[in-house]
């Protein structure tokens, strides 16, 4: 009795303090409630696996119809929106491989801590942009612009390499305190600036050449000089405002693959007598390879993908030509258009169901491939001692 | 043959000065990058907010003699021309039968911009600019100033009470037109504005964006309607992805047995995330729509076919599929909120003689709660900015009723919903005015990026946040 009164003091003194439970087996409700709650978790789960799996059961369950048919007239249908696709697809990769991958370069190994800090965020932030209004923009103010800036538009993007040559030049021709306050390591932001002067240059600058040059307009003399049709919006435009939505999802992966490659790698290459540029073009390039890849297999799968931009601003126009000012029709815009007004069961349904497997494939692959890469390359790093 | 190449110095350091452009050219690309992002976001802060902003109306007179009132938009160099073409907003449909009118620089004799100005915004036939001559009202007749003042306390009143006022309208070339007050909406004088004023006229003009309906086929009025079917869209999805993608990774990450299945699921899951959002579309359209809700049209809605109820996409059918296309997000943040939490806490909590729902429910998802908010957080700004798959599963121009009202059930799932990405899309591409409708695309696309921005900027600080906190507790 006393023992069980100073225990309960103890107890009510201490609330933290759970008095002692019997063990589980003799607590059968505590023991059922677990094994009900594993239960249902595992149903849960389960189940929830089975609903994603269901995806692409469907797609192949709906498009076995097809088989009945024939492949003629799929392949009649489906081809032009392939092209389309990948026509989007590489135009996209054009522009946004060359100033990701730049863009991981430099920030993962010449930036300064406190501003890749910012950068990378905010890089990371692109991404979220609804590909509706990347589309908008692109479709409704970016296209007629270019339209109507032809030259300006091709100008720049030559000028704006060669700008960043100038830059670069007088950085190195200035004295040693205008350097100290424009390190390099923070060009990315100062040098924004800068290329909004050459961009304003160039717009300036060019309707004048064209108009000594070129005869007054270039979209005029395409056409004339090599029978080229100019449609507002068209592949160029796609590639432009895709671009910009796959630039942060390649960047991002890139960089994250450069800024792991083990810095003792880097240091030892450049021990050995290496530059910073060749360290990192034989080194770290070499040794984030594949982590690379898998970026750019990313950003590929999502061009592939997206439906909003593409059907925006590109036209529309189910054409098999390479030129980049004409349109395109991509496998998943005419989903989003046609399949709506297709009646379920028809001829017309299926082979748009047809476009959404070969979009789940596609991506589902390269996804994998990408995923494995990056998995194979940390192990990788971590067998070199990295980090 | 050796001894010439011995003078040359070799090829690969004749270019090395090609060797210090590299870094400049990748530096830029980020420069680049950052760019395009500001110059997108500055773009639609100022033209989407700009719009609100009472701009003066300008009184021309053309060398012609003829003269109009309206709004200056823009100028354009003419092509193989010398000279500018300016667009103005005229406005008056009802009596030019045309809103828009292009008008070359050097044929303008003179601009004024007049006080008495006026520019009222009407149901049928959209704006009017010109002036106001008179109000009347049974047998009364205010003129001026006066009626400009009456004019505004009218507007003031509900609609129905302003029924019998007519406005005497007469436009800058001497037409006269009668305007029954009650299809008025809001009338301006921006010319007249102080600065003040203008400022408050600009509030008045966001809040009523941002709390009224469409008008005129969308290219007026707000997008109130459409900010409710996406809050309630995402809400219903946020509803049913949690729980489930919740189970699904605490299964996967804590239950299953870990193995090469469990490691090829975890890919194939993550993968998902990376797979084209129309091809959930498409998912929720052959099964949601078609299969379970023509199934459920013949079991329980069999007396109103062929019209469909649950056969047809709806909100229903689009927040299932939504919260099918988010749940990858939601399961993989999840895991990795459970990945983290130190192998020493859950045996600790077996060893004191916790069962595994006990270890779960006490130990395990307390510490991975933020990891899951912030998955969910995720999940929501990724599903307000998808558009793609709703255009397959519900989401309607123009909704003619609410989702939501005070009729039983309340809630209607199977109604069709407006929704801010679509509304942006079909007004931008589909609309009869496009050009009118531009200033509200831009304001539409400001919204939603802002909310799609703010959404994401929490989940970044939720996480940072507790990363650190979760960095001084271990």
């Amino acid at each position: 009795m006393a023992r069980c009164l100073i225990s309960w003091v103890w107890f009510a003194n201490d609330p933290d303090m759970t008095p002692p439970r019997l063990t589980t087996h003799r607590q059968p409700l505590r023991l059922i409630k677990d094994r009900v709650a594993t239960g249902l978790i595992t149903a849960g789960g389960v189940g929830v696996l089975l609903a994603i799996l269901a995806i692409g059961v469907f797609l192949v369950w709906e498009t076995l119809p097809l088989l009945a048919i024939g492949d003629t007239l799929a392949m009649a249908k489906l081809s032009p929106l392939a092209w389309g696709t990948l026509k989007a697809a590489v135009a996209a990769l054009l522009f946004a491989i060359p100033v990701a991958l730049g863009a991981a370069i430099y920030s993962a190994l010449f930036m300064s801590a406190r501003l890749r800090s910012r950068i990378k965020p905010t890089l990371e932030m692109m991404e979220a942009i609804p590909g509706v209004v990347v589309g908008f923009i692109a479709g409704l103010i970016l296209a007629p612009w270019v339209e109507r800036h032809l030259a300006s538009t091709l100008a720049l993007i030559i000028w704006l390499p060669l700008s960043v040559g100038l830059a670069g030049l007088a950085w190195r021709l200035m004295n040693k305190k205008l350097r100290r306050r424009l390190p390099f390591s923070w060009a990315g932001l100062w040098l924004v600036p800068w290329l909004a002067l050459m961009v304003a240059l160039a717009l300036w600058l060019t309707p004048w050449i064209e108009q000594q040059w070129l005869g007054g307009d270039l979209r005029q003399l395409l056409d004339q000089r090599f029978g080229m049709d100019y449609a507002t919006r068209n592949a160029m435009i796609v590639g432009i405002a895709m671009g910009f939505a796959v630039i942060p999802s390649i960047y991002s992966l890139a960089e994250d693959a450069l800024a792991d490659v083990p810095t003792s790698l880097i240091e030892g290459a450049q021990a050995l007598g290496a530059s910073r540029w060749q360290a990192l073009w034989r080194v770290a390039l070499v040794a984030a390879g594949p982590g690379i890849f898998s970026a750019v297999m990313i950003g590929a799968g999502r061009a592939v993908g997206e439906t909003m931009i593409v059907l925006m601003a590109s036209g529309n126009t189910a054409l098999f030509s390479a030129s980049p000012f004409e349109g395109m029709r991509s496998m998943a815009a005419a989903i989003a258009i046609e399949l709506p007004e297709a009646a379920p069961g028809g001829l017309t349904y299926h082979l748009l169901i047809l476009a959404a497997l070969v979009l789940f494939i596609f991506t589902f692959l390269v996804n994998t491939l990408a995923e494995i890469v990056r998995q194979r390359l940390r192990r990788r790093y971590r067998h070199l001692g990295g980090s | 043959m050796s001894e010439l190449s011995a003078n040359l110095p070799p090829r690969r350091d004749r270019f090395r000065w090609l060797n210090s452009l590299w870094p400049w050219l990748c530096a830029a690309s980020v420069a680049l990058s950052v760019l395009m992002l500001a110059a997108l976001l500055t773009l639609l802060a100022v033209r989407g907010l700009g719009h609100f902003w009472p701009a003066s109306l300008e009184e021309v007179t053309l060398r012609s003699g003829e003269s109009f009132a309206g709004q200056a938009v823009r100028e354009v160099t003419l092509p193989q021309q010398e000279g500018d073409e300016r667009l103005y907003f005229t406005g008056n449909r009802d009596i030019d039968g045309a809103r828009w009118r292009w008008v070359a620089v050097d044929e303008i004799a003179r601009r004024t911009q007049p006080a008495d100005l006026i520019r009222l915004e009407r149901t049928p036939w959209g704006d009017f600019i010109g002036r106001l001559e008179a109000i009347e009202q049974h047998d009364q007749r205010w003129e001026g100033e006066a009626a400009w003042q009456r004019l505004n306390a009218l507007l003031a009143l509900p609609i129905s009470q302003r029924q019998d006022s007519q406005l005497l309208l007469t436009t800058t070339n001497g037409e006269t037109l009668r305007q029954p007050l009650a299809n008025v909406v809001s009338a301006q004088a921006p010319n007249a504005m102080s600065a003040w004023q203008k400022v408050h006229a600009w509030g008045e003009g966001v809040w009523r964006f941002l709390s009224e309906g469409p008008r005129a086929a969308n290219t007026s009025g707000g997008v109130w309607p459409a900010i409710f079917g996406t809050v309630l869209m995402v809400i219903l999805m946020s509803v049913m992805v949690t729980p489930f993608g919740v189970l699904a990774a605490i299964y996967l990450n804590e239950i299953a047995h870990q193995g090469r299945l469990t490691r090829f699921v975890r890919i194939g899951v993550r993968n998902l995330a990376g797979v084209p959002s129309i091809v959930y579309g498409v998912f929720g359209l052959g099964v949601f729509v078609y299969g379970i809700g023509g199934s459920l049209d013949e079991w329980f809605f069999s007396d109103t076919l062929p019209s469909p109820t649950f056969g047809t996409g709806g909100l229903l059918w689009a927040s299932l599929t939504l919260a099918l296309l988010t749940l990858p997000v939601v399961i993989v943040a999840t895991e990795e909120g459970l990945a983290r939490i130190p192998e020493a806490q859950r045996e600790g909590a077996v060893a004191l003689g916790a069962t595994r729902l006990e270890m779960l429910t006490r130990i395990v998802l307390p510490m991975a709660a933020p990891a899951m908010l912030t998955g969910v957080i995720l999940a929501i700004a990724r599903a307000a900015g998808e558009v793609a798959p709703l255009m397959l599963v519900g989401v309607a121009k123009l909704a003619p009723q609410m989702p939501l009202d005070g009729e039983f059930p309340y809630l209607h799932l199977e109604r069709k919903f407006m929704h801010l990405g679509y509304h942006l899309f079909d007004t931008a591409f589909h609309g009869e005015d496009v050009q009118a409708a531009i200033p509200l695309v831009y304001a539409t696309a400001l919204l939603l990026v802002l909310i799609v921005l703010t959404l994401n900027l929490t989940a970044i600080f939720l996480r940072h946040y507790l990363r650190r906190q979760r960095g001084n507790e271990c």
